[in-house]
Formats: C-alpha cells, structure tokens, sequence
C-alpha cells in the first residue's frame, strides 16, 4: 500500500512524523480519512479520537483536541493543541 | 591599623558570600537550560508548522472577509509582553521594558511576575505559561479583536540569537498580512477557507503566545547565566584585591610594632 509522510505537531514539539498509510480523523463537515495520493486539502478538526496506520499495518488510536489538518501534495501536517496515543 | 584591617575582613567576607550565591544561581540557570532550549526547539518545529498552515490560508482571496484580517487605521494596539519570573538576568527585563516604552499607547497584557508587577496585574508565571494558559488567553484577546475593541495585536518576546546574545523583539500577530506571493492555490477548503482560518486563529494565536514564551524563557535563563558568570568573575577579583589590602595592612602593622620594640629597647 502507497505510503505518505505525516508530521503530527504540538506545543510538544512533534510527537509524530513518519511514514503511514492511513489517518482517520473527524473534522468539522465529518468523519474522513486521507490516504496516500489525496489532493491538497485543509480542513479544521474537532475534538475526537482519530486512528493511524502505520507502513507496517500497526493501528495507532488517539485523541486530539481540535486543530487543523493540512494535506499537502507529498506530506501532511496534523497541527493541534494536544494529540495523545490512547494504550490499547 | 586593627579597626583598618578588621573592616577588610568583613568585606572580603561578605564577597565571599555574594560570590556563593551568584555561583547558586548561575548552577541553576545552567541546569535549566538543557531544559529551556528543548522546549524551545520542539516550540520552533511548531511554529514552522502552524506558520505554513497559515501563509496558505492568508494566500486565499476568500479569506479577506475574515475579521482576523480586517486592517484597521485608528491604531489601538494590545501587546502581550513576556518578561521573566526573576531579577539578577543581566538585562533581560530592562531590554523588555525598554521596547515596551516605544508603544506608549498601547495596552500591555503582562506575562512573567516582574511583567505583571510593573503592569500592575495578577500575578503569573512566564516559566510555567502552558498552552491552556495561552489558549484561554487568545480566547478573550480574538473575541475581543473580532468585535472591534482593538486593532492590532502584537507581542515583546526575547529572541534567542545565542547563548551570548538576545534581542527583545516584537512581533505582530493579528491581523493576519495578506500573502501576495502565493498565486491562487489549488487546495480545496473544507468547509471553506474563511471558516477555517477563523477556527485556527484562536489556537495561532495561543500558539505563538506559547511557542514566544518558551524562547523567551530560554533567552531568560541563558542571560541569567552570563550575568552570574560575570558577577562570580568581579566577586573573585574583588576579593584578589581586598585579600592583597588586608595582608598589606597586617604586615604593616607587625612592621611597626616591631620597629617600636626595637626602638623601646635600644636604651
């Protein structure tokens, strides 16, 4: 599966940035998942839990607090006041 | 000759006390600063971040008609200003204070206890300013802008250049600049360009508040250091000094008791 490279970034600085497959997130017009290829899109979140997947197919959960998600041509950016791995 | 020499020795000792406790200080600053540059650095990634987000939105003609974008004449301006939480940091404070003086009409939010002092607010601390703190902040501060009651907002931080040098700087975050460089860019908006930008400005703005802060605060701690670093080095020498008076003075004196002696039993 096509891979894109994703840089989550907070306050904290960046908590990640690396390759993966898939992300779901909820933004404010619903639910959407960007996947590799996507047009260059930006679009404000709400606060939710969002899932990633990574190159390997691991499934990462987590909450975020609202912000902005940017889908540029080769990379996006997630940028929000906190975003949090949940442990499974 | 005994009051002469009595009075050097309280004053080398009372350097030597004040050598003690900028050598405290300056082993604290120096502990902090791994510290402060970390937050820093993870700050500036951010920054960049929230920045290209935002120089794209500012790049779409639609968002124009955004309030945050609405350049105003009348020049009502607010200014955040973040100060440390301490004295002793050479002339971190005074540098901020300084810039403040060439915006005297404008309305200061204080950041740092010395700011807050001065400005004559409750009290808060620059050191610990988190990104709740800012968020709730720039809450009040876009509201505030939208409906009209200022016109600009900008914000006196310290700009960490070296662990030598820093430069009280301000920086303007609303209204936005229009971006004329960028030509019309192809991404799609969702639900349009205006909602968006008017949802991040709140969290940019508290972003910048945060991410301004933490440099400023590491510029803080590296200036404390320098300025203790020196302190410590006059201590020293003044206590060279005083140290070289006082053996000359103690030797004076068993010279001239001798030589009284001497005299006294040449009969």
């Amino acid at each position: 599966m096509k891979t894109y490279h994703l840089t989550v970034s907070t306050p904290d600085g960046n908590v990640f940035s690396g390759q993966c497959t898939e992300l779901l997130v909820k933004g404010t017009e619903g639910e959407l998942v960007v996947m590799a290829g996507h047009i260059p899109f930006v679009t404000s979140l709400v606060p939710s839990r969002c899932t990633l997947w990574l190159e390997d197919g691991t499934e990462k959960a987590a909450t975020v607090d609202g912000g902005v998600l940017t889908v540029g041509k080769d990379s996006v950016t997630l940028i929000a006041g906190s975003f949090k791995f949940t442990e499974e | 000759m005994a009051g002469n020499t009595k009075a050097l020795r309280s004053r080398i000792k009372s350097v030597t006390s004040t050598l003690q406790l900028t050598k405290a200080m300056e082993l604290v600053a120096s502990s902090k600063i791994r510290r402060a540059n970390e937050g820093m650095q993870k700050g500036r990634e951010y920054a960049r971040a929230l920045e290209s987000t935002v120089s794209l939105l500012r790049g779409d003609g639609d968002c124009l008609k955004s309030p945050y974008m609405q350049k105003r004449e009348t020049g009502r301006t607010r200014i955040v200003i973040i100060a440390g939480d301490r004295g002793l940091a050479g002339g971190y404070n005074a540098n901020v204070f300084r810039l403040a003086k060439e915006f005297p009409e404008a309305e200061f939010i204080p950041v740092g206890k010395r700011a807050c002092e001065r400005f004559g607010k409750e009290i808060n601390s620059s050191e610990r300013f988190s990104f709740a703190d800012a968020l709730a902040l720039s809450g009040t501060l876009c509201r505030d802008f939208a409906e009209g009651e200022f016109d600009r907002l900008g914000i006196i931080w310290t700009k960490y250049v070296s662990v030598m040098t820093q430069e009280a700087t301000v920086t303007w975050l609303l209204p936005f600049e229009k971006n004329e460089s960028g030509t019309k860019s192809l991404v799609t908006f969702e639900p349009d360009c205006l909602t968006v930008l008017n949802n991040i400005t709140r969290e940019y703005v508290a972003g910048m508040m945060t991410v301004l802060a933490r440099e400023s605060f590491a510029s803080e701690v590296a200036a404390r250091r320098m300025a203790m670093d020196s302190a410590g080095k006059n201590a020293r020498q003044m206590i060279d000094d005083l140290q070289l008076e006082y053996n000359r003075a103690r030797q004076g004196a068993i010279t001239q008791e001798i030589t009284e002696i001497v005299a006294g039993s040449g009969e």
